[in-house]
């Protein structure tokens, strides 16, 4: 089912009724037929009252006895009683349907997003598409849904209401017809002329958002207060907003032009057809209950090609553009195994860079260029460089966010395209510059370091070997604290404490390599050299990849690593790359030529 | 309590129109009159169309009887399209110029609110409940048009509807007029309840609701992608994602059947309502008590009073309920205090002295509603920063440098002591005044989505200093134009087809844009993203540069670099632990040689 739901295949409109139909098909089901039986419910009323102002007429006339008006007043009780009620029937099975999607579709779509390749994630403008399709999808979905069974009814009621019409006049009708498809025509047309024109007064609209933002933002408060560029700022604001807005008035003006002048032709229209009715209504061909009723009728179908059709019009273009980035989500490329739990992992022996180049997708630089490097099992390694010579891309292509490196990276002698993703989880822990904060408890945040196993002594000893011990002890219930304000009980940590926590999660953390890429940048120098200094100790056996900026810190590892233009420009320890006077020597001069 | 608050809240939302109309006039006198007017006309004429129609239908069925000529019944019906023409016409301006009105008004209210915040201390922007209100002003601002205009609507166009159709029942039999207190009751019952129930239920299920969104942040977020999947920890969170999901829907689902319930009871009032008015319909028509004409006119607007009745009741009232919050939320904002300096001459350069100098940030309220206890961020500091020198500041996160620097900016105000410039008491000044002459480089620097000339010339807005200027701040930033595709007028952000700047090049732009602001006492708070040693050492040079010749404070974590300063103000837990030279500072035992030899050690050969 789950395939079903999401594929790689172009949506449309008869999508909105599949998803629902394979989740809830009885809801679904109920929900359509409801549909159908209110969308002749005013055709019903109209011949109902018809018949009882004629049965009411032959009364006064005393053609017909007191009781034959009772089947017409029964008619009419029932379909108000049904108009009423169904509503509170249907809130129920629209209830159902959106929990039962919810529960699918959502989550699949969760899915979809948490298994997709990483470039996806890093590239902004397909990031937004995923942001657009994956923020209220099911209510998308029940959108186009409704919008389907909508059109269906309005199509359903006029063809009714026609219906009746073409019995007793069978050219009023057809003149009904003839006159609204090209009213109709002109409604969609409209539509997507006001689709372009809001798009260009979205442009001047984006921008004033942007600068109201510097104006009233939080972020900006002391630069502006220091500077006082508010009046400034704000004309600039103010021409944007005008512009947007004068937009926006002629598009609105124009909207509600042709909306009403299309219900203005209608009521023409209906005054033309009822002043020609009036002719067998004089010669007795059509009843008065009949023609009264055929009056409401015509009267009826004004309500409806003013508001209703074109609310749906718009509706089904929305929806449309839905449609579209449904698509384009649903063709976005997957790294298969993502979703896995790390394996059991091997030992680790070695890890070999041959030739690797590697430039992120859809950019010109080689971030990384003819790099090669082995590195051992059981050794400490240090990388630095200046920002940008491609020292975070390296973690980057190990954990296998991206793949399409070219030469050769051979994890144990086998080429690392070939290990699954479970595999590589269970080789690397990384613990990330911009780490996760998760708002989960204490205890579970460094639980998630392995998720195959739990071991709460192990989870404890990590913490305190972090220096977590205090924070812990100061925590209302401990471990089992929930960090962070989703929980109300919940308490945040200080930034100091969350990177501790991060680190705690990577000694947790079994797998064979562990790389601490520049977790500790908001700390001072002292609080960053005392973690990294920890760290060592505690992993001491295993293999770690530090990635830094302090040198001193790198002083640590037991060989340093000095990337450069997508090179390794140089290697060894620290007194040996000293002695070399080359890259590492001038940047660690920098930061020493502070202390003498 | 509740009731206490509640009484509150029925107050201040009477009270919110009083104060919101006058507002919303002044934006767009015409355009609300006629607004007014237009609604009142709206309003009557679904009435008279009602009428139109009956009156259409006795002369049809007269003539069909032969009582009267066919030309009534022609004279009738191009009544009823009179009526009819001017209700459409009618209702599409009676919805399109609010639309108009709230643009107007729009402007002139985000002005007022963009002019109050810059009046504003900085410091409330630090404290949260505050800031809320600063936040949501905006939305409430919408919210207060709307909710000014749903009260004028039911004012102009519902009342007079429903006041028309009364009498027009009225007049064709008095008991009819009852129709409409029998629709009015259960819709209003009906909504009463239902908001009852789903403000409990946003209440239960908003925590609820949280943790769902947040779990699934947790499986597919942007700042949690690279880690959940090398963890492989999105089975556990989806674990949690759907049993957050259950039991939010189990709420939902409760609630609703619970408001369904009722409401079901409520419908079957309103059918036993209609029946009734039907009946009643049915007998005077039977008793030839009315026509068969106004049976089935009246017949036709029962339905639409009822549409109308919900629309007014569920809608509107209910729009209003919805953003009572967010109002309150802008009435707060408007209220709240301003800056109350009122000198307007700037003080000349000269030293800035700070007397017994504390400073707290406002303190959150406790779940339990007790404020916490005051934490002082800056805590009883003296000290004179001469005219012309440059001080640094050193201690760890946390230890107050950012909060000193923002009181000596002018900033802030100290809660408690002095601060003076040249021996002017900043709580005597004007915020313009007291930041004139001040230019600074904060820590989290703004990066400007406008153009480089823009980012750099939006530090000093008043004044128009030519190119000149321009370039030579560029040149001392390190900052070349010439290197931006479009020179000065490169777009910086690609969001408005622009470029993407690298951190250190944003950092370039920073310090020129504090260099360009003219300025005796200039401010750099040193920038802790990851910044490589070349970068960070052609900072610290740069500051250097800057900081000559004028006075200057410099905040820094790296102790090396200070000796560039004058002075070293050695900051610990608010407290100013340490004043004096590099050199006399390392022959004290205390905080700043301890952090100095920390750092030192890793450089020691």
């Amino acid at each position: 089912m789950d395939k079903l739901l999401i594929s790689q295949k172009k949506y449309g409109f008869k999508d909105f009724l599949r998803i629902p139909f394979t989740v809830c098909p009885v809801y679904a089901g109920i929900k359509t037929l409801n549909q159908i039986l209110v969308s002749v419910l005013p055709s019903l009323q109209v011949l109902a009252t018809a018949a009882f102002i004629d049965t009411a007429l032959g009364i006064f006339s005393g053609k017909t006895g007191q009781s034959a008006i009772f089947p017409p007043l029964l008619c009419l009780v029932a379909i108000v009683t049904y108009n009423n009620l169904n509503w509170q029937l249907m809130s129920y099975i629209n209830l159902k349907m959106q929990m039962r999607l919810e529960f699918a579709y959502r989550t699949r779509i969760a899915e979809k997003r948490a298994a997709l390749e990483y470039r996806h994630v890093e590239d902004n403008d397909t990031w937004e598409l995923v942001n657009r399709v994956c923020s209220d999808p099911v209510g998308r979905l029940t959108g186009g849904f409704n919008n389907i069974l909508g059109t269906a009814n309005i199509i359903l009621r006029v063809g009714s209401l026609l219906a009746i019409l073409m019995a007793q006049v069978w050219w009023a009708g057809l003149a009904i017809v003839v006159i609204s498809v090209p009213l109709f025509r002109l409604a969609i047309k409209g539509g997507q002329q006001i689709y372009e024109e809001n798009k260009e007064a979205e442009k001047h609209l984006r921008r004033a958002n942007y600068l109201k933002g510097v104006l009233q933002g939080r972020e900006s408060v002391e630069e502006r207060a220091l500077f006082g560029y508010t009046e400034k700022v704000n004309q600039q604001w103010l021409e944007r907003y005008e512009a947007a807005r004068k937009i926006s008035v002629g598009v609105s003006a124009r909207f509600f032009v042709r909306l009403k002048g299309s219900s203005l032709i209608t009521v023409l229209l209906s005054l033309l057809i009822i002043s020609v009715l009036l002719f067998p209504l004089t010669k007795g061909i059509i009843t008065p209950g009949m023609f009264m009723g055929l009056i409401t009728s015509t009267l009826n179908l004004i309500q409806m090609m003013s508001w209703e059709l074109s609310d749906t019009m718009n509706q089904i273009a929305q929806n449309l553009e839905y449609c579209k980035d449904l698509t384009a989500f649903c063709a976005l490329s997957e790294t298969p195994g993502a979703l896995d739990v790390p394996g059991t992992g091997d030992t680790f022996e070695s890890l070999e860079f041959r030739q690797v180049s590697f430039r992120y997708p859809g950019t010109e630089k080689d971030i990384l260029k003819d790099f090669s490097l082995r590195l051992e099992s059981g050794r400490h390694y240090a990388f630095v460089g200046i920002n940008g010579a491609g020292k975070t891309t390296l973690t980057k292509l190990l954990t296998g966010l991206y793949d399409n490196y070219e030469g050769e990276i051979l994890l144990n002698g086998r080429e690392l395209k070939t290990f699954s993703q479970a595999q590589l989880k269970a080789f690397f822990s990384v613990v990330y510059q911009d780490f996760a904060r998760y708002q989960i408890s204490l205890e579970d945040n460094i639980a998630l370091g392995n998720v195959l196993q739990r071991d709460q002594t192990k989870i404890r000893e990590a913490a305190e070997a972090i220096g977590l011990g205090q924070a812990i002890a100061d925590l209302p219930q401990g471990m089992e604290t929930p960090l962070g304000k989703i929980k109300e009980q919940g308490v945040d940590l200080s930034g100091g404490q969350w990177q501790r926590l991060a680190i705690a999660r990577a000694l947790y953390n079994p797998a064979a390599v562990q790389i601490l890429d520049e977790p500790t940048a908001a700390l001072d120098p002292v609080a960053e050299s005392g973690i990294y200094e920890m760290f060592g100790r505690i992993s001491a056996g295993k293999s770690t990849i530090f990635i830094t900026h302090r040198l001193g810190a790198a002083r640590l590892a037991d060989e340093i690593i000095v990337v450069d233009d997508g090179k390794v420009a140089e290697k060894g320890n620290h007194e040996n790359l000293l002695s070399q006077k080359g890259i590492y020597a001038s940047m660690y001069e920098a930061q020493r030529s502070w202390y003498q | 309590m509740k009731k206490q608050s509640k009484m509150k809240n029925k107050k201040t939302m009477t009270g919110a129109f009083g104060k919101l109309l006058p507002v919303m006039i002044k934006a767009a006198p015409f355009l609300f009159l006629v607004n007014i007017l237009l609604g009142f006309f709206h309003g009557i004429s679904f009435g008279v169309e009602t009428m139109m129609q009956q009156h259409f239908f006795d002369s049809a069925v007269d003539a069909a009887r032969g009582k009267t000529g066919i030309s009534q019944a022609f004279l009738a019906l191009a009544f009823l399209g009179i009526a009819n023409v001017a209700c459409q016409v009618l209702n599409g301006a009676a919805n399109f110029l609010p639309g108009v009105v709230d643009g107007k008004a729009g402007a002139h209210l985000s002005i007022a609110i963009q002019k109050k915040i810059a009046r504003l201390d900085p410091a409330v922007f630090e404290d949260t409940e505050k800031l809320d209100d600063i936040n949501k002003a905006e939305q409430g601002k919408n919210s207060a048009f709307w909710y000014v205009y749903n009260v004028l609507a039911i004012l102009t166009f519902y009342i007079p509807y429903f006041v028309f159709m009364g009498w027009y029942l009225f007049s064709l039999k008095p008991i009819l007029a009852s129709a409409i207190v029998i629709i009015f009751l259960p819709t209003a019952l009906a909504q009463l309840l239902r908001v009852k129930v789903f403000s409990h239920l946003e209440d239960a299920s908003a925590p609820v609701r949280r943790e769902y969104e947040y779990y699934e942040t947790c499986m597919a977020g942007r700042e949690y992608f690279k880690e959940t999947r090398i963890l492989g920890s999105f089975s556990y969170f989806k674990k949690l994602y759907q049993e957050s999901l259950i039991s939010l829907q189990k709420l939902k689902f409760k609630a609703t059947m619970r408001s369904n319930l009722f409401e079901l009871a409520m419908r079957t009032v309103t059918v036993g309502g209609y029946c009734t008015i039907l009946w009643m319909l049915y007998d005077a028509l039977m008793k030839q008590e009315v026509t068969v004409g106004a049976f089935a006119a009246v017949f036709n607007s029962i339905g639409m009073l009822y549409n109308v009745m919900e629309e007014v009741i569920c809608r509107h009232i209910g729009e209003m309920a919805a953003n009572a919050g967010s109002i309150r939320n802008y009435l707060n904002f408007l209220a709240m205090e301003e800056r109350i300096g009122q000198r307007q001459d700037a003080p000349d350069w000269g030293d800035i002295v700070l007397e017994n100098v504390s400073f707290s940030y406002p303190a959150g309220k406790k779940e339990d509603g007790t404020t916490e206890p005051v934490k002082y961020a800056v805590k009883n500091v003296s000290l004179t920063l001469h005219k012309g020198e440059t001080l640094a500041v050193v201690g760890e996160n946390g230890s107050g440098k950012s909060t000193l620097i923002r009181l000596m900016a002018g900033l802030y105000l100290p809660g408690e002591g002095t601060v003076k410039k040249n021996g002017i008491d900043t709580r005597e000044l004007a915020m313009a005044a007291l930041t004139g002459k001040t230019s600074a480089v904060f820590q989290k620097f703004q990066r400007y989505q406008m153009t480089l000339a823009e980012n750099i010339v939006i530090g000093d807005p008043g004044e128009d200093w030519g190119k000149n200027h321009l370039d030579s701040v560029c040149a001392m930033a390190g900052t070349d134009p010439d290197a931006f595709p479009k020179g000065y007028d490169t777009m910086l952000s690609r969001e408005f087809d622009g470029i993407d700047l690298s951190g250190g090049q944003w950092q370039r732009v920073a310090i020129a844009r504090g260099f360009f602001r003219s300025h005796d006492l200039i401010i750099l708070d040193e920038p802790t993203a990851a910044i490589d040693p070349y970068e960070e050492t052609r900072i610290y040079n740069r500051f250097a540069e800057i900081a000559r010749d004028k006075s200057a404070v410099i905040v820094t974590h790296r102790l090396g670099s200070v000796r560039l300063a004058d002075r070293i103000l050695v900051m610990k837990d608010g407290e100013a632990v340490q004043l004096g030279t590099h050199e006399e500072l390392l022959t004290q035992e205390g905080e700043y040689k301890r952090l100095y030899e920390a750092q030192e050690q890793w450089y020691k050969s």
